[in-house]
């Protein structure tokens, strides 16, 4: 009977001291307790992608953190589960497959490449689910895919940007444009398409390999043709440093994916007088870009660029729609509720648009390197 | 920009990459010459090479000259390294050529891997010899650093065929490259020839690395770009002879170059590789023959 008495006695001080636990633990705890919303997402961070894949993780890492410490979507943390693709098409889709089978989660975020975004578009389009991409509008067969959201421009609109500056600011008519064969290429496509209607006339076009150690005789070549403007558009900095070490004098115009601290680093004392058309000027941010700036460069005492707003803005735009249209709705709910307009961090988006961006000329912000600093210019598009 | 200056400048542009490779070339020639080795991680002495000479100088903020010269010791550390660790150790279990090969390249790869992940994507500038000033010949322009190049190539291969008759180290270690066993008979240590070849070889590719790295920056990839046209490079020239591989990167160089200028960039790697092709076929030994071959 004692002992009984004991055993109970003991029973009550336990359960009273789990519950005195429990609330010492309080809401947070609480919080962390509930089953997380898993969100997949599958980027480029190793690889010739890994420049792109690196800054959108700690974008969408960031804005993870930020939604929970927020109190979750509908009182539950969400997950982002992220995994490296290689910047290689077919272990994506496998990554892929395995986030959206094996770990049944509800919406899709990534990847980093156009090709790894047509290979796991095929999947998330037949489970009718959402996919925010990071890139531009690609192949013709993305327009069928009508749940695929990018939350970058399509090239020709970034050609339109780069046109934009070169004839309403720069008042250029003659401009040579240096180019690589892959990111240069696509971009190249468009101001092929648009140069005339702006009254530019391209007098020299050189290309590259991607990943060429020197391209001086490129450059010598298009300094030869005594352009008003040269366009240098690649991943690397290496035809910037070239374009000047031939005295090429003139201003430089490249596009958004040159915009990065590491090819500035990279151009060293040559990362000077050269515009971007781009989205995130750090060091002077727009009114909606503050407080994303500012919580970046409290985690990573570092300033952000485009490719990490755009990691940012992706991961809110998920958890803004789960939130809609409620963390039990079904994937295609879901997808459904994206397609609102958002302004996010990066730009203004509507994913119901025809090329399933939304992004606008205006959206654009240009910037100037001045001595290896990007300062932001008053020119906007129109 | 007239014609004839814009053949100057791309005559001015083959000239310095043309060396570039041409170092890269040598290192190989050097070290295939003493040990019949195809070295696939000689552009890594370079990348190794670039990034002591960048933690000197901006870490330690010795001298730049100094910074090079660290630079260059350890590439040469590293090729001896690679001897003692990794070649002496597989030929003492009998390897063959292609282990040999498939042992450089992993190592080539391991350590790009390394440099990725220690040092991350980023392109490394590095000051040149002159800064960034240039020399303009009728309106072309070359850096002054890539003078320094192309004159410390040629002095550097002047020296090396100098040291390889001249001396007695060099012979020795020419002996050893033609007939290890007869050298032995004569009391020559194999194995430090060999281990010294890894060393010069390294050392080779370092100074090649401090003196490119101001060119195209230090970046984790760039080794292997480096080897790949270092090995067309000594090809060209007859893998035996390091003024020969000289002479070859310098033809490359200069193909490309001119090809960009007087055809079209789009078909510059199609124009140099086609030439490279024909070359072969006409002269089989390289471009010096087959007494180039035998060694300068």
């Amino acid at each position: 009977m004692l002992n009984d008495e004991f055993k109970g006695s003991a029973t009550r001080r336990a359960t009273l001291k789990t519950i005195a636990a429990v609330a010492s633990m309080g809401p947070v705890s609480l919080f962390a307790q509930q089953e997380p919303i898993k969100i997949g997402s599958v980027l480029s961070l190793t690889g010739p992608g890994a420049g792109l894949g690196q800054p959108e993780r700690s974008g969408i890492l960031l804005a993870e953190k930020n939604i929970n410490d927020r109190g979750g979507v509908g009182g539950r943390p969400i997950k982002i589960l992220i995994e490296d693709d290689g910047s290689k098409p077919d272990l994506a889709k496998s990554k892929a497959e395995n986030l959206i089978f094996g770990e049944k989660v509800l919406a899709f975020i990534g990847p980093s490449l156009t090709a790894s975004t047509g290979a796991i578009a095929s999947i998330t389009n037949a489970e009718k689910m959402a996919q925010v991409t990071f890139t531009g509008l690609g192949p013709v067969i993305e327009q069928s895919y009508k749940m695929l959201y990018h939350v970058l421009p399509p090239q020709i609109l970034n050609a339109r940007a780069m046109l934009e500056y070169a004839s309403k600011s720069a008042k250029a008519k003659k401009v040579g444009v240096l180019h690589d064969t892959g990111y240069g290429q696509a971009v190249l496509a468009g101001l092929q398409t648009l140069n005339a209607s702006y009254g530019i006339e391209f007098v020299s076009i050189e290309r590259f390999e991607v990943g060429a150690s020197d391209v001086s005789a490129q450059a010598a070549k298009v300094r030869a043709s005594q352009p008003d403007l040269i366009f240098v558009i690649a991943t690397s900095p290496v035809p910037f440093r070239n374009a000047r070490q031939m005295k090429i004098t003139q201003q430089i115009v490249s596009a958004i994916g040159s915009a990065s601290y590491d090819y500035v680093r990279g151009m060293g004392e040559f990362a000077d007088d050269i515009v971007f058309p781009e989205f995130m000027v750090g060091e002077n941010p727009l009114p909606r870009q503050v407080e994303f700036v500012e919580l970046y460069r409290k985690a990573n005492n570092a300033l952000p660029k485009n490719f990490e707003a755009a990691g940012w803005d992706a991961a809110n735009i998920v958890a803004k729609a789960i939130s809609k249209a409620g963390a039990n709705a079904s994937r295609e709910a879901i997808a459904i509720a994206m397609r609102d307009p958002y302004e996010g961090a990066m730009a203004k988006y509507n994913f119901a648009a025809a090329d399933m961006t939304g992004i606008e000329l205006p959206s654009f912000i240009f910037s100037r390197l001045v001595q290896g600093k990007f300062t932001r210019l008053t020119f906007t598009a129109s | 920009m007239a014609s004839g200056t814009l053949l100057l400048q791309s005559v001015l542009t083959g000239l310095t990459n043309g060396f570039v490779y041409a170092l890269i070339g040598l290192g190989i020639s050097v070290v295939f010459r003493g040990t019949k080795i195809i070295n696939a991680m000689q552009g890594e002495f370079a990348l190794v090479a670039g990034l002591v000479a960048y933690l000197a100088l901006r870490t330690f903020e010795v001298p730049l000259v100094l910074s090079f010269l660290l630079g260059i010791v350890a590439g040469g550390l590293v090729g001896w390294f690679m001897e003692a660790f990794f070649i002496s150790p597989a030929r003492l279990r009998g390897a063959t050529d292609d282990t040999f090969l498939l042992v450089t390249l992993g190592v080539a790869f391991a350590i790009s891997a390394a440099v990725l992940y220690f040092f991350g994507r980023d392109n490394i500038p590095m000051p040149g010899l002159g800064g960034n000033g240039s020399l303009d010949i009728f309106d072309a322009a070359i850096r002054i650093h890539s003078v320094w190049l192309i004159v410390i190539s040629i002095s550097v291969v002047t020296l090396l065929m100098l040291f390889y008759h001249r001396t007695h180290l060099g012979l020795s270690m020419m002996a050893v490259s033609i007939d290890a066993d007869g050298a032995s008979m004569t009391g020559i240590s194999v194995p430090r020839m060999r281990l010294l070849t890894f060393l010069l070889g390294g050392a080779v590719g370092g100074l090649a690395g401090v003196l490119v790295a101001p060119l195209i920056t230090v970046h984790y990839e760039m080794g292997l770009l480096l080897t790949l046209k270092g090995f067309a490079a000594a090809i060209l020239g007859g893998l035996l002879n390091p003024s020969g591989a000289v002479i070859g990167g310098v033809v490359l160089g200069l193909i490309e170059s001119i090809a960009v200028v007087t055809i079209s960039s789009g078909y510059k790697d199609v124009i140099s590789m086609t030439t490279l092709i024909i070359i072969m076929i006409l002269m089989p030994n390289g471009i010096l023959g087959r007494g180039g071959r035998r060694g300068g």
